[in-house]
């Protein structure tokens, strides 16, 4: 569970009470936005360790003006137009896949380099109180680092475990129905005493995710657990996709090192297979068809091995 | 569905039947109260309607809204859209062999789960069935199904993976393949199909408005806002679309779609539902989240102002449909202002019809005119035959009656305005009296002789006698008899002049009342006459009168009678004749014969019976008091009946207050009571400049007057009443505000006149007024260049116009003064304010009478059009 304090605290910056302060970067053509929110101040706390620097969240959203047959999912779609850009210029970014949506997360400070960055490709727009209007460059553009277009091999050891995941939702109003299924399901149904009954089967982890973002709900969680929900509760969809997950990092990542994101997506976008990409206070996750596991693990064996 | 939302629906085909969606679907019929015997599951609506429950739908849970298949057949289907996304077909009420058995239960599932926010069907293809979704990453939020279409398992299983859940009962009803889907990555919150083209889809997505095109579906019109909730076509104009975002209104007009045309005022809370009125144009309907009232707009199309004369575009009113908090209300689909209101707390209904909004108005003329609906009442009033009698005449009738007579204008014989003012009004008669006999007081050469006091003289009898001094008591013998009466007599010069504005004496020098006498036994006054001659304290005269009274034809024999009573008048305390006079006289219908006997019966000095009777005139009670109160008792009556006549409006108390302060107050009153203005105004106007008419007042009557004399196009009557104003009045008099300037130099040509003394050049010179055959000045005097040329005679302006311009038609024939009059106006300069073409005035007439464009070539311009009032005939004659 050491996943979730982080994961609260940077959905924080997701409050609505902050929307006036939103920023959308729009793609020209398709109507793309990131948006920016600047998380709320939280409490010091001896009890919640706080990664230093505050996050801004970039929401990517795009109209759908050209109906194509593929669909890439997730990282994917951003990977070449907005993860690799920000890796190239040394950015650190923190991935956030939902049911709904991908935020990415930037540091404030880096936000000038941000937009410089990605105004090169991108019509900058800004979000007042939800109407969107152009957006002016922040800062002086001078003095950036010319980015270094070096190849980008997979630097950190990757896991596959066994378990398969859904990525679901569930209707807000159901939401008392199931809170104290969602409460055993994060507190107390994976304690440090079963951890080792589950020992056994040491490619198999626990994993859950909930987000309540702008009231839309995301959820992931592995097979077994979405057993224990009532029917007709999780959000299904029709083709009843299921998930595997790779788990990047051996030793927790920090939140200095930039081209994670990138190292991963952009292999995954060349091959075309969807992906949502979930990073935690210590650890990525790449969340791919359960079908694509086998070339996505090849993939990915192919670029750390380049290294 | 979570129970906090409900919704009203009302049957597309059948206008008593509703469905009520909340946790499960009711169905119900409206029907008049009366008829519904007490059956099980009947409600009350209001005092005339009820509802019937018909049926009860609860298959679909999670209900997150509801829409109506739009056809006649299969009736009573419904999709119902899910928090899952899914859309079922259900129906209420049907039998199963119906006509839409096989559309019930189908199911239009997404490839990914989410809520479903909206669904609409479209109008004229109706198995086309518009979702909207919530957002889920890549996937499409808008999706249209085709309810009609057959799902083929072994097609798409394979391809699509499909893994349905175990609740699909019947995998052949479920339709994954959505015939079109729009909106992807992004979020559907309303949608409405637009009525201009059924391929047209307007959706308010997340952060805008878009429209889809369904025969081009990779383009799209959209425009970025916050207001997406709601959105929802007028079904009376297809261009014009309401949407919304918390608090607050847009309307769009879809031609011009970069931003909202309206945004209606933000409420502080958010809103719930916004509804056009099917039957009524640009009324909208809004209600807010805890609210008890549903806000209407009626938005009126008023394509250019016109002055400041235009009804505001929006018009907001508010309805208290039920005493509860609204939970949601809807109109009915036909009958006109009609809706039903469900209330938030325990889902009573309400029937409920709009009280249309009225809009009034008066015309210059007697007749009023309401709007109601689509009903327009005019009420005018009856022809003079028609209820002549019963009613009063409407007061802007009389005005104008009165305006055409000419009244207020005879300023010699001043007490005839009465008489042009119909002779029937005994307080015009007084008021007319009053200021004739102020203005002979105020003439009267003696008077003038006495000092300063013709000015006393309009300030009223309240102000005289307050001024009085040098009072004189005498007890005077009651003529022909050695009698001493009881009666103390006062006099003084103040007392006299009182006694002359009262009418009852003539001259100064003349203290005899015979000639008033005689004036009034003319008038056949008999009743008056004697009681002034007893007054005056010649019992025998008094007697006389009421005899010739009894003699002359048609009159009353009783009189005799009175004269008898009169005649056996004895000062003898206590006498029966006393007794019984007292006693008796109160039964008299007349109340001069009742003054008379109360004079004779009071003790002296206590005249309450003859100075508070208050059908007996004004003017002859203060002539009485005048002569029988002393100087302690006359001003405090004086000013008690000053009091009294201010407050009801009496125009016989101009008597008193004279034209002063006082007397604009009770005028003040008698214009609120009557609105008689013109009588205000005329009367006003004899009173000094100085105060009186500066008076605001005073000055609104005068404008309104005016007013109304042009709204009555008496355009020749209000010029009179202009002159006749300006010469009791100097100051009203209007500075010029039109100039002529020449085009060279810039200045005003008659300015120009006025500043070279030495050449003593008025305006008459240029033509424009004076004789023909004068001087004529056809070239600016301030610098010498020609004036303009008309643009008909081709001539420079000052040239007067020749005889026999314009038309030589025979029958412009009309009476010599009148075309005097206007050949002088034909010289005058005119020109249109548009293309600035003009000429003289005449030929401009001519020229219009049978032309629309400017008499210049190539000029298109229509003056004359463009001129509202210039096509209007006068209605009175100069």
């Amino acid at each position: 569970m050491g996943y979730l304090r982080p994961k609260n605290r940077r959905n924080s910056g997701f409050r609505p009470l902050r929307l006036n302060h939103k920023l959308a970067v729009a793609l020209p053509g398709a109507e793309c936005g990131l948006h920016f929110c600047p998380p709320a101040e939280l409490p010091e706390s001896e009890h919640i360790s706080v990664a230093e620097a505050t996050w801004l969240a970039l929401n990517v959203v795009s109209g759908g003006g050209n109906a194509s047959n593929s669909q890439p999912i997730g990282v994917t779609k951003i990977a070449k137009s907005v993860i690799a850009p920000l890796a190239d210029h040394n950015i650190s970014v923190f991935m956030l896949s939902t049911y709904q949506t991908d935020f990415i997360l930037v540091r404030e400070r880096d936000l000038p380099m941000v937009m410089h960055t990605l105004s090169s490709e991108f019509t900058l727009l800004r979000v007042v109180n939800g109407e969107t209007v152009a957006a002016h460059h922040l800062g002086v553009t001078n003095g950036f680092v010319k980015p270094k277009l070096a190849p980008r091999p997979i630097i950190h050891p990757l896991s596959s475990p066994s378990n398969m995941f859904c990525v679901t939702s569930l209707d807000p109003d159901t939401l008392p129905s199931v809170a104290t299924l969602l409460m055993d399901v994060m507190f107390y149904s994976g304690g440090s005493k079963e951890s080792g009954a589950g020992g056994e089967d040491t490619s198999h982890i626990r994993f859950f995710s909930f987000s309540l973002i702008e009231g839309y709900i995301s959820l992931v969680m592995d097979e077994q657990t979405t057993q224990r929900f009532p029917n007709n509760v999780l959000f299904t969809s029709a083709s009843g996709e299921l998930w595997k997950m790779v788990r990047i990092g051996g030793q927790p990542l920090g939140f200095d090192e930039c081209g994670i994101v990138a190292q991963i997506s952009e292999p995954l976008a060349t091959a075309d297979i969807p992906a949502y990409y979930i990073s935690t206070f210590k650890f990525d996750h790449a969340l791919v068809p359960e079908e694509n596991i086998q070339s996505v693990i090849g993939a990915l064996r192919s670029e750390s091995n380049l290294a | 569905m979570s129970g906090s939302k409900s919704d009203i629906l009302w049957s597309p085909h059948h206008p008593d039947r509703y469905v009520i969606c909340d946790s499960e679907l009711g169905l119900y019929r409206i029907g008049p109260a009366g008829c519904a015997e007490l059956k099980a599951g009947t409600v009350p609506l209001s005092g005339e309607t009820a509802a019937t429950l018909l049926a009860i739908n609860s298959d679909t849970p999670y209900m997150k809204c509801v829409a109506w298949y739009p056809k006649q057949e299969p009736e009573c289907l419904l999709a119902v859209g899910q928090a899952n996304g899914r859309v079922v077909l259900t129906s209420l009420g049907q039998s199963h062999n119906s006509a839409c058995k096989e559309l019930v239960g189908k199911e239009f599932v997404p490839k990914h789960a989410r809520q479903c926010n909206t669904l609409a069907w479209n109008p004229v293809d109706s198995n086309l069935l518009a979702a909207g979704l919530d957002k889920h990453r890549a996937d499409f939020s808008v999706l249209i199904w085709d309810i009609s279409s057959k799902f083929s398992p072994e097609a798409s299983v394979s391809a699509e993976k499909i893994r349905l859940s175990s609740s699909d009962l019947d995998p052949s009803l479920v339709v994954t393949k959505p015939l079109y889907d729009l909106g992807q990555n992004d979020a559907c919150l309303s949608l409405c199909w637009l009525l201009r083209d059924p391929k047209l889809l307007l959706a308010g997505m997340h952060r805008n408005l878009a429209v889809f095109d369904l025969r081009n579906t990779s383009q799209k019109t959209f425009v970025n806002t916050k207001a997406i909730q709601g959105v929802t076509v007028d079904p009376h104009f297809p261009d014009r679309v309401a949407s919304f975002f918390e608090g607050q209104v847009a309307i769009w007009d879809l031609r011009k779609f970069e931003k909202p045309v309206l945004t209606l005022t933000e409420q502080p809370k958010p809103l719930t539902k916004v509804a056009w009125c099917p039957t009524r144009t640009g009324l909208l309907a809004t209600l807010t989240r805890d609210s008890n009232i549903i806000r209407l707009y009626d938005m009126q199309h008023t394509p250019t102002p016109i002055g400041d004369e235009t009804e505001p575009t929006i018009i907001e009113r508010s309805v208290q449909p039920c005493d509860g908090l609204i939970g949601t209300f809807a109109w009915h689909p036909s009958r006109q202002n009609r809706m039903v209101v469900v209330s938030a707390t325990n889902r009573a209904m309400t029937d409920f019809t709009v009280f249309e909004r009225i809009s009034l108005a008066w015309s210059a003329t007697t007749s009023l005119m309401w709007a109601c609906g689509r009903h327009l009442y005019e009420c005018a009033e009856d022809g003079p035959e028609g209820a002549q009698g019963l009613l009063e005449q409407d007061i802007a009738t009389k005005m104008r009656q009165r305006a055409q007579s000419r009244y207020g204008h005879d300023t010699v014989q001043v007490w005839r305005n009465h008489l042009l003012a119909g002779g029937n009004d005994s307080q015009l008669k007084s008021l007319w009296f009053d200021l004739f006999y102020m203005k002979q007081c105020a003439e009267d050469a003696e008077l003038k002789l006495q000092g300063n006091k013709q000015a006393i003289v309009y300030s009223g009898i309240k102000n005289i006698v307050k001024t009085s001094s040098g009072t004189t008591e005498s007890r005077k013998c009651w003529s022909g008899s050695e009698r001493q009466t009881e009666a103390t007599r006062f006099h003084s010069e103040e007392r006299g002049l009182a006694l002359r504005l009262c009418g009852w004496m003539g001259r100064a020098s003349d203290v005899d009342v015979e000639p008033f006498l005689r004036s009034l036994e003319q008038e056949r006054e008999w009743e008056r006459a004697a009681a002034v001659a007893l007054f005056n304290l010649d019992i025998r005269r008094a007697i006389q009168i009421l005899n010739r009274g009894a003699m002359a034809e048609k009159g009353d024999l009783n009189l005799n009678v009175v004269a008898m009573a009169l005649s056996g008048y004895t000062d003898e305390k206590a006498s029966l004749w006393r007794e019984m006079c007292s006693s008796l006289r109160l039964q008299l219908n007349n109340p001069y014969l009742c003054v008379m006997f109360a004079f004779l019966t009071s003790e002296p000095g206590a005249y309450d019976g003859v100075l508070y009777e208050s059908s007996v005139a004004v003017r002859d009670r203060v002539a009485f008091a005048s002569m029988f109160l002393n100087d302690a008792q006359l001003p405090r009556y004086v000013d008690k009946l000053t009091n009294e006549m201010k407050e009801a409006g009496n125009l016989e108390g101009i008597l008193l207050t004279g034209l002063t302060k006082d007397g604009v107050d009770l005028m003040e009153s008698y214009v609120d009571r009557t609105g008689d203005v013109q009588t205000a105004s005329f009367c006003m106007l004899k009173g000094s400049p100085g105060e009186v008419l500066k008076d605001p007042r005073v000055q609104c009557w005068i404008e309104n007057y005016r007013n109304l004399l042009d709204a009555w196009r008496f355009w020749h009557k209000r010029a009179e009443f202009d002159i006749h104003r300006g010469k009791l009045d100097p100051t009203s008099k209007p500075l010029a505000q039109v100039f002529v300037s020449c085009n060279f130099c810039g200045k005003s040509i008659s300015y120009s006149c006025a500043a070279m003394p030495h050449q003593g050049r008025g305006f008459s010179q240029y033509g424009v007024s004076g004789s023909p055959t004068k001087s004529k000045v056809t070239s600016c005097p301030g610098c010498r260049k020609p004036l303009p040329r008309c643009a008909l005679c081709l001539m420079n302006m000052g040239t007067p116009v020749s005889s026999c311009a314009g038309t030589g038609k025979s029958d412009d024939k009309v009476d010599l003064t009148r075309e005097n009059k206007l050949a002088q106006f034909n010289n005058w300069f005119t020109w249109c304010h548009n293309c600035r073409h003009g000429g003289h005035a005449g030929h401009m007439l001519s020229w219009f009478r049978d032309h629309t464009e400017c008499p210049v070539s190539a000029c298109t311009c229509r003056c004359m059009q463009l001129d509202t009032t210039g096509n209007l005939e006068p209605l009175d004659s100069s």
